[in-house]
């Protein structure tokens, strides 16, 4: 499974989200996402990634950025 | 002189999950009460529970069931209940003086367990973010006020067992002072947990259960009463500034005419004749009523050793000899004892009490107890009575009463 898929799996399944509003270029705004969704979201990544998102990641605007800074993360923190 | 009509009602509870079919049952004798499912149960000396049974993902979205507490859940349903009931339409610039008065005993309790469970058994090293909004007091009313775009006062109290019957007395003289013209008043509570039931177990106050009949074990102001049943609910009403009502054509289900809000200040739990006493004097002079105008009242009636013997005694000292004429009942004996909601469901069933000539029954009464000799309508209710003017008490741990009284339009 791609970043992305994984991505829309876990809005599926921990937000209740409808699959078909999930395009990469659909701004989580759009998604209905307020900031405290926003926040428990990033915890979901955190653990389905086993990665740390710094606070600046928190400018994610669509999907697309989330998953561009997720692969980023990957490489930058499980790289030895 | 504003006076404050009732002209919406909402009930979200273990006998009925609407205000006339929990009326309904009630009348019927028919009890709420049963043992937990839960798994925590097998580690529970007292294992009943007066519980709602409703599967909240039929009225409520994934993400709404993240972010309300169950204790919000019912308190959303009950309102909207009122809200509909009332069949208003508000301007925007009337949304702006309409408040929301809630009362709640631990509000988030259910959220609190969760969290703790996280962190104590799970080890988390951290958790969701929406803890605070699900777990705090008020969420209940902020998200009341949210749905329904009410920009006056939002406010929560807790005070035990009367929270609720305090919310609705403050929303009543608040509008009746010129203060608001609408506000949406009730309270909800939702603590049926394992460590709440732990807690309420160490106190003794709980009901033994009824090998024979679990769901009659909560038996108020029989000899062998032996405590109540922690319950689960949301009542809300719908207040509103007596001619608004009138000229809008509004069903009224009836007025409040009478509060009494006093603190015992003795005891953390025991309750005061004196505390009850003043409340109940305070209603009546507020309402401008004699000793001879109450025609029901609904008890606090827990079904404690204490508790009824004291409000046995409160209502005799105020009425004198009228109190053998008055007939009393404690519902609790089958919607169980709600806590943080029960001022408001008890209001509720009160107010139907006028509206449906019918008075509904202690039920479980069996055995009469010498020190509780009034006329608790045991077992069967009583209809075709002209209920003019009814009373309800709330009794509190921590010492404050309340008392309410509504009449009829």
């Amino acid at each position: 499974m791609t970043t992305y898929e994984k991505i829309k799996k876990l809005f599926v399944d921990s937000l209740g989200l409808n699959e078909e509003a999930l395009k990469p270029e659909a701004t989580l705004d759009s998604l209905g996402l307020d900031s405290l969704d926003r926040i428990e979201f990033m915890f979901v990544l955190e653990d389905e990634f086993k990665i740390k998102i710094p606070d600046r990641e928190v400018k994610i605007t669509t999907i697309q950025d989330m998953v561009d800074a997720i692969d980023r993360l990957i490489v930058e923190q499980h790289a030895v | 002189m504003r006076k404050v009509a009732v002209t919406g009602i909402g009930i979200v509870s273990p006998v009925g999950n609407t205000a006339s079919e929990a009326f309904d049952n009630l009348m019927e004798g028919k009890s709420g009460v049963g043992r937990i499912t839960a798994d925590f149960a097998k580690q529970l000396s007292t294992t009943l529970a007066a519980e709602v049974s409703l599967n909240m993902s039929d009225h409520f979205s994934l993400k709404q069931l993240r972010h309300f507490d169950r204790t919000t859940q019912l308190a959303l349903l009950a309102s909207e209940q009122a809200w509909g009931d009332s069949g208003i339409t508000l301007s925007d610039e009337e949304r702006e003086s309409s408040g929301v008065y809630i009362g709640t005993g631990l509000g988030g309790a259910v959220s609190i367990e969760e969290v703790s469970y996280q962190l104590f058994k799970k080890e988390a090293l951290r958790i969701s973010p929406l803890s605070v909004t699900k777990i705090m007091c008020n969420a209940s009313a902020s998200h009341i006020s949210m749905r329904y775009g009410l920009r006056g006062p939002c406010l929560t109290f807790s005070t035990a067992c009367s929270s609720s019957a305090i919310a609705i007395g403050e929303a009543y003289r608040l509008i009746k002072a010129g203060l608001a013209d609408v506000i949406v008043a009730g309270g909800t509570e939702s603590l049926i947990t394992y460590a709440s039931m732990k807690a309420w177990e160490s106190l003794g106050v709980l009901a033994l259960e009824d090998e024979d009949a679990p769901a009659a074990s909560c038996k108020p102001f029989s000899k062998d009463r032996t405590g109540f049943v922690l319950g689960e609910s949301s009542a809300m009403v719908f207040l509103e500034e007596m001619e608004k009502a009138k000229k809008r054509g509004a069903t009224i289900y009836g007025e409040v005419v009478g509060y009494g809000s006093t603190a015992d200040a003795c005891h953390i739990t025991g309750p005061s004749l004196d505390g009850q006493v003043r409340a109940i004097r305070q209603a009546l002079a507020e309402a401008s009523l004699g000793t001879d105008a109450i025609d029901y009242i609904n008890a606090h009636g827990t079904a404690t050793s204490v508790n009824d013997v004291i409000e046995t005694q409160a209502i005799k000292t105020t009425f004198g000899g009228l109190a053998y004429s008055i007939p009393i009942s404690s519902t609790k004996s089958m919607h169980g004892h709600l806590m943080g909601a029960a001022g408001a469901v008890e209001f509720v069933i009160t107010l139907l009490s006028i509206r449906n000539k019918a008075i509904p029954p202690t039920a479980h009464l069996k055995i009469p107890d010498p020190e509780c000799d009034l006329d608790y309508v045991p077992n069967i209710g009583r209809t075709g009575l002209n209920v003019r003017t009814a009373m309800t008490n709330s009794f509190a741990f921590g010492g404050t009463n309340a008392v309410l009284i509504v009449r009829k339009v």
